[in-house]
């Protein structure tokens, strides 16, 4: 059921990406630069959130007077803070549409799953940070979703109300939680690139920026953006007054609505199993690969005999599989005779995709449910008949 | 077999499990109905492939070989396209010193939908190799025959 699902969904994805390759050369299709996209919105809000922390007061009596100085007074504040909050929309956006297409398209099976479980800790993490950027501002709006936000962690059992005090430096809302509330917007930031590291450790030449064209677009637009509509606070938070009116932002805040609806902790249970089963995804259905239709290559295996030590291999391998350790005795071949190094292949990170076998001149790779002589023999029928 | 396909070019295809589909467009053997003189041997990757089973083909006899990938970006696995593209233009260039036209060898990029444009690529690259010299004997292929000079010139 989930597969023929998944199977659907892959259809409409690779379809879409038929139509969008008639509109753009196939290598500046957007869509195949999402994970570069979405680094290139962190590096935007890296940037633009050292420009506001210069401006920054963390107190609960500069916070809102501080953003205003900074939106008003400060040349190219305003736009520079529009840029900020622009591309935390944009970095989502970005965020979830390399979510579903690696998911679409089988990218997180088996050896692939390092980069899924990292990519969902960065997702975990980038919300959060999201959340607490916008409590940062305040303003009415930035009371609500923080007095929501208490009122989830408090409903979790046992742990939440040490929850709570963590998020507000104390019993309640005092002195201390602007500057809290300040860590845990540029902490968990900060971490983002711990969890990048984790995330492209297994990848060969990750593709960390997208084509000029669309980092000058994307820039544009979201520049473009906040020079058109400003990003504003509201009227400055004050505890115990009911806010007027108040827009929630779609993509951070839709909890913090729902919250008026439904009891908390259904809503903190809610995300929890959303990023359980986020986590389970690489896992769940995970048939031997022959019941999932796929084709089972097998691990790459090395002919020790013949490796040369030329590292070529180690060089073009997606997936860092491969890895080169100090030749413990000499080949067999001529050309192996004085090998200083042999190849070889960690089997957890092999994807099976054969692209060492390509790689390797000397015959010392192969996929063993495609050996070379098989495929010298097809070659040989069909230029025979 | 051999009616249809005496006079077109022999071509051995090697095509990406997760590039274009060929369900419905080939005979058993991998033959294209379209183009009976074009087999098709489906791969892992495109990157799997050795440049010199390229090499090894046309000295057995072919007279074209290709690659298909999934389209530049989008290799399920990261980069067997691209470094396959880059490892025909090395073969390409090296060939060419042995008097081996390069449109003999042709990388192609084509995802799981885009049937008709394999097709017409397909087309087209018959056409090409229709236009080529016959292809010399294998035994006499090192001795490069007459013509290949004025081939040079143009390249
Ligand atoms: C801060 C957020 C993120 C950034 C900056 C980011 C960036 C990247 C980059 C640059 C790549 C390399 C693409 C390539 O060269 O092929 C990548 C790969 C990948 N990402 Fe992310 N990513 C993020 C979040 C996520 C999330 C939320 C998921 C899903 C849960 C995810 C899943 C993956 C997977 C599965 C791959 C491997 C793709 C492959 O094997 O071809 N990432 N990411
Ligand atoms: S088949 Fe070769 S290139 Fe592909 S992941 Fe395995 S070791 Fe790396
Ligand atoms: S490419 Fe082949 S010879 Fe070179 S290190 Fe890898 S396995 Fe050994």
């Amino acid at each position: 059921m989930y597969r023929r699902y998944l199977t659907a969904l892959q259809r409409w994805t690779l379809g879409l990406d038929v139509w969008i390759n008639r509109v753009y050369p196939s290598d500046l299709n957007p869509l195949y630069y999402t994970g570069g996209l979405t680094n290139l919105f962190l590096f935007v809000l890296v940037l633009s959130g050292i420009f506001i922390f210069f401006y920054y007061v963390p107190s609960l009596n500069g916070a809102h007077a501080s953003v205003a100085y900074l939106t008003e007074q400060v040349p190219y504040g305003g736009l520079i803070r529009g840029i900020h909050r622009y591309s935390a929309d944009a970095f989502i956006i970005a965020a979830l549409l390399h979510l579903f297409r690696n998911w679409f398209t089988d990218r997180y099976l088996f050896a692939r799953d390092s980069p899924w479980i990292s990519g969902m800790f960065l997702l975990l993490f980038g919300g959060f940070v999201g959340v607490t950027g916008y409590i940062l501002v305040w303003d009415e709006r930035a009371l609500v979703v923080f007095s929501e936000l208490v009122r989830l962690m408090r409903s979790i059992p046992l742990v939440g109300e040490r929850f709570a005090w963590v998020l507000q430096a104390g019993p309640g809302i005092s002195d201390e939680t602007m500057p809290r509330m300040l860590l845990l917007h540029v902490g968990p930031a900060s971490a983002l690139y711990v969890l990048l590291w984790w995330h492209y450790v297994r990848l060969r030449h990750p593709k960390v920026w997208p084509p000029a064209t669309w980092v000058l677009t994307s820039l544009g637009i979201v520049t473009l953006l906040a020079a058109v509509v400003p990003a504003v606070s509201g009227t400055p938070a004050q505890p115990g007054v009911q806010p007027t009116t108040m827009w929630l932002d779609v993509f951070y805040l839709l909890p913090f609505w729902l919250a008026g609806y439904v009891p908390p902790f259904l809503i903190v249970a809610g995300i929890g199993l959303l990023f359980v089963a986020g986590f389970a995804i690489p896992y769940v259905n995970r048939e031997d690969p022959h019941a999932m239709g796929i084709r089972h290559a097998g691990v790459a295996q090395v002919v020790d005999g013949n490796c040369t030590g030329c590292e070529l291999c180690y060089y073009d391998c997606p997936y860092n599989a491969i890895v080169m350790v100090p030749s413990p005795y000499p080949g067999a071949t001529r050309a192996a005779a004085n090998r200083k190094l042999l190849a070889v292949v960690i089997d957890s990170r092999c994807v099976e995709c054969g692209i060492c076998i390509g790689a390797c001149p000397f015959e010392a790779l192969e996929l063993p449910a495609f050996m070379e002589s098989d495929l010298q023999r097809r070659v040989a029928e069909a230029v025979r008949a | 077999m051999s009616a249809a396909a005496a006079g077109a070019p022999r071509v051995v295809g090697f095509v990406c499990d997760w590039a274009v589909a060929t369900a419905g467009l080939t005979d058993e053997a991998g033959r294209l109905h379209a183009h009976p003189s074009v087999v098709l041997i489906r791969v892992p990757c495109s990157g799997f492939i050795r440049p010199s089973w390229l090499e090894d083909a046309l000295r057995a006899g072919a007279d074209g070989v290709f690659v298909v990938g999934c389209p530049y970006g989008d290799c399920l696995n990261r980069e067997g396209n691209y470094l396959m593209q880059e490892r025909i233009e090395q073969l390409q260039r090296r060939l060419q010193r042995r008097k081996v036209e390069p449109e003999r060898l042709t990388m192609l990029a084509h995802g799981l939908h885009d049937r008709e444009a394999f097709l017409a690529d397909v087309a087209g690259l018959l056409d090409a190799l229709g236009r080529l010299r016959p292809p010399a004997p294998a035994a006499a292929r090192p001795a490069a025959p007459a013509r290949a000079s004025a081939e040079e010139g143009g390249s």
